[in-house]
């Protein structure tokens, strides 16, 4: 199945898409553009919304939709999925400071997954930190695929992954509807929640797909 | 009741593209929008000096005037009264003189409080694909079955 | 720990005011000459006059032009080095056409920050009413400036 494991709605603040858009432009990307897409994850920045439900707009428009976070820390973004309540006790989600790698050990003890997003964005993400030396032990997944990189990006995340074995996951970074599963992860099995998510992740059968060249 | 040139709202479909819409701000064209917005010149919008000072490789178009451009396009292909809400965010300076593209998706079609509204994302690139501007747009088109 | 912010408060919740701004069918037609307008509606009286209005319409976002008349006073954020204009968002009311005359009022709206790819920066967020000659509102408009470390 297709998943774009990275967007944003409103809840974060510099996106402009209500789930709602979402979810009428996977409509769109199935009805009009013949693609195979089956759900998204909303990857809040700095957050994770416990309160919110989208099931009843899931179940109408046939969409998994799913709820993670997109955490900032001094070594860049960092995705989070199958994010609990007792990792939201252990760590400030709002700290844009953190550690990088007590997170990553962190989301592991609450049965969660941290993956660094944009790993090649040139400023802010990984690859200008590990060449600066900075290492992490712990890690194994990286977002190889960004539907919001630049030129050069993505390509530097595909050598990242490379040099070091880290396998890759896809997702567009949607801030806008109509950006929504520009770019995905393909999973051999099905998911259905948050917590097959992490597990389908760990399993280490997945890959980064653009959804134009799939279907 | 003025012709209508534009779509009708029965016209416009989830997934609708409107663009690429190619056209380049000038020099010239950033002067005279200078010069009626009032802002002292030379500036970082009009010179070269003052925009390497900013840290700018060169002079920009001003947000404003992006704004204006962008206005422009959304009008041009629905009509004059019908742009509604105009909601952007500047990504990138945008530079004079290079070719720059809108485009358009429709991501809504909904009837509220007694208008047709269309949503639409609009975009801003470059010929690298930059993305200088995005955001959203609501306009309001009339229906068909009204004339 | 969440980034606390330090600036000036006691703004919120008050207006400052601007005006009154003369639409002027030359000030519309010079606005639409530097961005290469050309609909009738904008640039032709008799066509904005047979569409039964008095005037030519002025584009939605001329209003944004506007906005830097209006005084708008520091908000002393202890926070970044540089400024720069992040974002705006027009929201049309209802039309503006040659002959009207504009006042505005603006408002501190909201402070907050974000990190993105230049860093940690901080927006700050202010919101300007346009009301015409008859107390009618015609237009808001947000202007977003990000200062950055």
């Amino acid at each position: 199945m297709y998943l774009d494991l990275h967007s944003h709605s409103v809840s974060s603040d510099d996106s402009r898409a209500t789930v709602e858009q979402y979810v009428k432009w996977i409509h769109v990307l199935r009805s009009k553009r013949g693609y195979t897409i089956d759900g998204f994850v909303l990857t809040e920045h700095r957050k994770f919304d416990f309160d919110k439900d989208y099931s009843q707009l899931a179940t109408e428009y046939d969409v998994l939709i799913m709820k993670a976070s997109e955490l900032d820390t001094r070594y860049g973004h960092v995705l989070v999925y199958g994010v609990t309540e007792g990792l939201a006790k252990d760590i400030d989600l709002g700290d844009v400071k953190m550690d990088a790698r007590e997170l990553i050990k962190a989301a592991r003890h609450h049965g969660a997954i941290a993956v660094p997003a944009h790993p090649g964005r040139f400023g802010i993400g990984l690859v200008d930190y590990m060449d600066q030396g900075e290492t992490f032990p712990d890690l194994e997944i990286v977002e190889r695929v960004n539907g919001g990189s630049r030129a050069g990006e993505n390509e530097r995340a595909a050598a990242l992954c490379d040099e070091h074995n880290y396998l890759g996951t896809g997702g567009s970074d949607a801030h806008l509807a109509s950006h929504l599963g520009s770019c995905v992860t393909s999973f051999p099995t099905e998911v259905r929640n948050e917590r097959q998510l992490v597990e389908a992740l760990l399993t280490g059968d997945f890959s980064p797909v653009w959804l134009k060249d799939v279907n | 009741m003025p012709e209508q040139n534009g779509p009708y709202f029965e016209d416009v479909d989830l997934g609708d593209e409107i663009g690429p819409i190619e056209l380049v701000a000038t020099d010239e064209n950033v002067t005279t929008f200078c010069e009626l917005w009032g802002n002292p010149m030379p500036n970082r919008f009009t010179s070269q000096e003052i925009a390497e000072k900013s840290g700018l490789p060169g002079p920009i178009v001003p947000g404003v005037m992006s704004m204006a451009i962008m206005s422009q396009a959304l009008t041009d292909w629905a009509g004059p009264e019908s742009l509604k809400d105009l909601d952007l965010v500047f990504r990138l300076p945008i530079p004079h003189n290079k070719p720059l593209f809108i485009s358009a998706t429709v991501i809504d079609t909904r009837q509220e409080e007694g208008n047709n509204v269309v949503e639409c994302d609009v975009l801003m690139t470059g010929t690298a694909g930059e993305r200088y501007v995005g955001g959203t747009a609501l306009l309001s088109l009339p229906s068909s079955e009204e004339q | 720990m969440t980034m606390e912010l330090e600036y000036n408060r006691d703004l919120y919740g008050v207006e400052h005011e601007a005006g009154p701004f003369e639409i002027t069918a030359e000030l519309i037609q010079t606005f639409n000459r530097s961005i290469g307008e050309s609909s009738p509606m904008y640039t032709d009286a008799a066509t904005a006059q047979a569409a039964g209005y008095g005037g030519v319409l002025a584009p939605p976002t001329l209003v944004t032009m506007l906005v830097r008349n209006v005084e708008l006073p520091d908000i002393d954020l202890k926070f970044g080095r540089m400024r720069f204009h992040a974002g705006q968002r027009v929201q049309s009311r209802a039309p503006i056409v040659a002959g009207d005359s504009l006042m505005a009022s603006s408002h501190l709206k909201e402070v907050y920050p974000k990190t993105g790819r230049s860093g940690t920066m901080v927006f700050t967020v202010w919101e300007t009413t346009f009301t015409n000659q008859d107390g009618v509102v015609v237009a808001d408009v947000q202007e977003s400036y990000a200062s950055r470390e």
